[in-house]
């Protein structure tokens, strides 16, 4: 009897390990007892779906950035510029001066997972897939600024990738860069055999140019749905097998810097809130977590555990109060002005955010430390508005408020309710809008939080135009045009369209900020805010400084949004199994553990 | 004539008088049903004097974030250094409020629909409950999400409405139960025989015969509303306040991580204390008008 149980015991046990096996064709199969695992989350993936297709395009697809999902190059964390990568399937790459083109040439060791080399008609293919999803350098639209217009192969490894010379953007060679690359020999029946002939119509203004476009487009569900029947990668780990509690990859043998990977195998664990998060750090099961908002007592415990190390670095984000400017009395700069100099940045960012963002010096657009280096020693130039309730009071009934029994009303003497919107699930956001509005109803201003039930929702009823103020991020950067165009972007009227810039009036399309379409800037006259922030996209560098500093000035004399707090990319890394993480102010603090590793940084203990 | 009113009415003030004695007996038997009536006592003086007893913006203090339990602060004190004990003393209003709208809407409108078909019967009978059906096939908490998104519930008796009218179909089940089972006993017979109009047979016949079970229901919908709203706004679909109870849940368990360390713990005990004792104290009451109102449990 017992050896009956031995066997059905050895026949299970051969059973599961076969299942176990069965992984993909390049997995290190060497990863076994004493292999080193490395644990960590994926901030892009809360909430694993065991279901989800292998596939990048998929929002809840069970790739990973940096582990099986492989771009051309990674973004550097750089103050000003974004062009600045790590390689990634890029080996190199040669920028035309004037951003016009960008020659790439792959590693000439580059191996998917199954052992096929990563050739240019792979990067071509997958330029092709991206297409359909839209984007920076891959937009339909012939007008579209910083289109990719022209893909040439050069040989197996070297690709040149040219954008439109009518509407060109500096954003292009990050777009391209940014691109994610899949084998063509598994995603091949994704396209048309006639997709290159049918792109060249689109992108032309021929006849027909309308519906190929719409042929391209109806691709895109495709591309999302398609699910590979096993993971075929170009990065440094392959997906061996997921479940709602984890995702486990292992080394992919064929990467080209598959040596100095450290890790064996990395498991990437499910979350669904920042508590289970925090609850992982506290064990110290995580080698790593990209930031998470955490509380100062929470932060202290995490530290506590062996191991657990704190790392800091420049996040450009910075965390805004924007008014709806087409809602009494927030159409009166006064107004802005004053619940400036009322609110106390200081205290709103202790009580928010403590550590995970540093109060705003001012209001610039910028970033505090972006802004250093855009604007020199116009910084310090600009109104820094501290704390100021006599100033505030000023401000006020210069805009006509009357004060009525120590409470604030509206210049015809009915009442002034203000109420800021946030999303119920931002802890942080939620905690900052609180401790503003009590500074408000301290100074006399009758002020409330009002919560929307998910963030979607908050962007859609913000979109819409429902609220009079509302929680925003801003100083996106570090593309100076993307930084700006949170200010005077769409929310706030200009829309692009085929190159044509409008300004459209607020509460039509989105436009939610409501600003004027031109300002008077001291020393500059009247200025266009929109048109400025659409010429950093093509304006060389020199421009783009001056650019900088006239839209700075004018967002810290005009104030669409009072700038609360700027976040601090405050990470967390264990050294007990591995050493090597990037540390303070690292430029690569902003990319995934997994180009930590396959960049060979990380290193094994 | 006029003998025969005086003589009813002393027999009346005559049973009201011996009523109050035997509720006064009942809860003296057992001490944890005068605990019971303490508590609810004292959530009552909450409710209504609460918010009086506290400035109208509540003190902060920016060097005490998250403080923990001391004699100024039994509770500590929440993200913005505001007491703890302040925010649910004064939090106290809303929460009962609701369950009060809530507890009075569910019985009344379940105990009308229930009384009215079981006594009635025929199609009037087939027609209500094939309405209660319907009702209790609708699943409250995700109807309540929904409705969240376009409706902000900013008043109590907006929340008590609309969990009220989710919440009558069970009672009108029971009540019509009863109902059906008490119209074919000998004193409803009797009334009947003695040509009583109906609404003397309903209101002095039927209804006091169900008063424990109504009365019942009404405290066990006060539980219900409470736990109700306090998960809606735990989930944080529902306006922001920062002295609602589940609203400082969220807050203690998302913002301040009383799960992970203890420093919002006493942040998140304070509302969760609150709202057991509320619970505990609602128990005990009802243990007691079981017996008030049942004579077959009464031990003399």
């Amino acid at each position: 009897m017992k050896r009956l149980v031995a066997a059905a015991v050895s026949l299970c046990f051969a059973a599961v390990t076969a299942a176990c096996g069965g992984g993909a064709d390049g997995a290190d199969s060497s990863a076994s007892v004493g292999s080193a695992v490395f644990t960590t989350i994926d901030a892009l993936k809360p909430g694993i779906d065991a279901n989800a297709p292998i596939n990048p395009y998929n929002p809840k697809g069970n790739t990973f950035r940096g582990y099986n999902a492989e771009w051309l190059g990674w973004t550097k964390n750089h103050l000003t510029d974004p062009d600045r990568f790590y390689p990634g399937v890029a080996k190199s790459w040669q920028i035309a001066p004037d951003r016009s083109s960008i020659t790439i040439r792959l590693h000439p060791d580059g191996k998917w997972s199954d052992g096929r080399p990563i050739t240019a008609e792979d990067v071509k293919f997958s330029i092709g897939l991206a297409y359909t999803q839209g984007g920076t350098a891959y937009a339909l639209d012939p007008s579209a600024a910083g289109t990719a217009s022209n893909i040439k192969i050069v040989d197996d490894k070297t690709i040149k990738i040219t954008q439109t010379a009518e509407n060109p953007s500096s954003a292009f060679v990050r777009g391209v860069m940014e691109t994610v690359i899949v084998p063509k020999h598994v995603w091949g029946s994704v396209l048309p055999a006639d997709f290159w002939e049918r792109l060249k119509v689109a992108q032309s203004d021929a006849p027909g140019a309308e519906a190929a476009r719409a042929g391209i487009t109806s691709l895109a569900e495709k591309v999302i749905a398609f699910a590979p029947a096993q993971d075929v990668s170009a990065g440094p780990f392959v997906l061996k097998r997921v479940n709602p509690g984890e995702a486990l990859l292992v080394k992919n043998r064929y990467f080209h810097n598959a040596a100095n990977v450290a890790a064996d195998q990395v498991r990437i664990l499910n979350y669904t809130g920042n508590e289970q998060v925090w609850n992982y750090l506290v064990a110290g099961r995580l080698d790593s977590a990209p930031f998470t908002a955490v509380p100062a007592g929470v932060m202290r415990r995490i530290v506590q555990t062996q191991g657990n190390a704190v790392v800091r670095g420049y996040s450009p984000v910075s965390e805004a109060l924007a008014f709806n400017q087409s809602r009494r009395p927030y159409d009166n700069v006064h107004v802005r002005r004053a619940l400036a100099y009322l609110i106390d940045r200081e205290q709103v960012t202790k009580v928010a955010s403590p550590e995970g963002g540093t109060a705003s010096v001012t209001t610039s657009g910028l970033h505090q430390e972006a802004a250093k280096a855009w604007l020199g020693d116009g910084f310090a130039a600009l109104e820094p508005y501290r704390t100021d309730p006599a100033r505030a009071e000023r401000e006020l009934r210069a805009a006509g408020m009357k004060k009525k029994d120590g409470r604030w009303t509206m210049p015809d003497g009915s009442p002034w309710k203000m109420t800021i919107n946030v999303p119920a699930s931002f802890s942080d956001w939620l905690a900052g809008a609180k401790a503003v509005t009590s500074q408000l109803n301290d100074a006399g201003i009758e002020a409330e939080v009002i919560t929307s039930a998910d963030y979607p929702l908050y962007l859609e009823e913000m979109a819409a135009g429902k609220y009079d103020l509302g929680f925003w991020l801003v100083a996106l950067g570090p593309a100076p045009y993307n930084i700006y165009q949170r200010l005077y972007g769409a929310q706030n009227g200009w829309q692009l369209f085929g190159g044509k810039l409008t300004h459209v009036a607020p509460g039509t399309k989105g436009n939610w900020m409501g600003g004027a379409e031109t300002v008077d800037l001291a020393g500059e006259g009247r200025i266009n805010l929109g048109e400025l922030t659409v010429k950093l996209n093509s304006a060389p560098e020199a421009e783009q400084k001056k650019i900088v500093s006239t839209l700075a000035r004018a967002a810290n004399q005009d104030l669409p949004v009072i700038q609360l707090w700027d976040y601090v990319n405050t990470q967390v890394v264990n050294t007990t199994r591995f050493s090597g993480f990037p540390g303070d102010d690292s430029d690569a603090l902003r990319l995934t553990s997994g180009v930590w590793l396959q960049l060979g940084m990380v290193k094994r203990k | 004539m006029t003998a025969q009113v005086i003589a009813g009415g002393d027999a009346r003030a005559t049973l009201r008088r011996n009523f109050r004695r035997g509720v006064w007996r009942v809860l003296r038997r057992k001490p944890s049903r005068m605990v019971g009536v303490v508590i609810l006592g004292v959530f009552t003086f909450m409710g209504v004097f609460g918010p009086m007893l506290y400035p109208e913006r509540l003190p902060r203090d920016d060097n005490a974030l998250y403080a923990a339990p001391s004699w100024a602060h039994p509770f500590g004190t929440d993200f913005e250094g505001t007491d703890v004990l302040a925010l649910v003393i004064t939090g106290a209003r809303y929460v009962l409020l609701t369950a009060l709208v809530t507890a009075v809407i569910t019985v009344a409108l379940g105990t009308a629909v229930g009384l009215f078909a079981g006594f009635r019967r025929g199609r009037w009978d087939a027609v209500l409950m094939r309405i209660t059906d319907m009702k209790l096939t609708i699943p409250a908490l995700p109807l309540l999400l929904v409705l969240s998104t376009v409706w902000k519930f900013t008043s109590a008796i907006e929340m008590g409405l609309v969990l009220g009218l989710l919440g009558w179909g069970g009672v009108a089940r029971a009540v019509r139960a009863q109902t059906l089972s008490l119209r074919e006993r000998g004193f409803v017979e009797a009334a009947r025989g003695l040509g009583l109009s109906t609404r003397h047979i309903i209101g002095r016949e039927l209804l006091p015969s169900m008063a424990p079970f109504i009365a019942m229901n009404t405290l066990i919908a006060v539980t219900g509303a409470v736990y109700a709203q306090v998960g809606l706004f735990f989930l944080g679909v529902l306006p922001f306040d920062a002295n609602n109870w589940g609203v400082m849940l969220n807050l203690a368990v998302f913002g301040g991580g009383a799960l992970t360390t203890t420093t919002a713990l006493p942040y998140m005990l304070a509302p969760l204390l609150a709202i057991l004792l509320l619970t505990l104290g609602i128990v005990l009451v009802v243990d007691a008008m079981d017996e008030i109102f049942n004579p077959r449990l009464r031990e003399e």
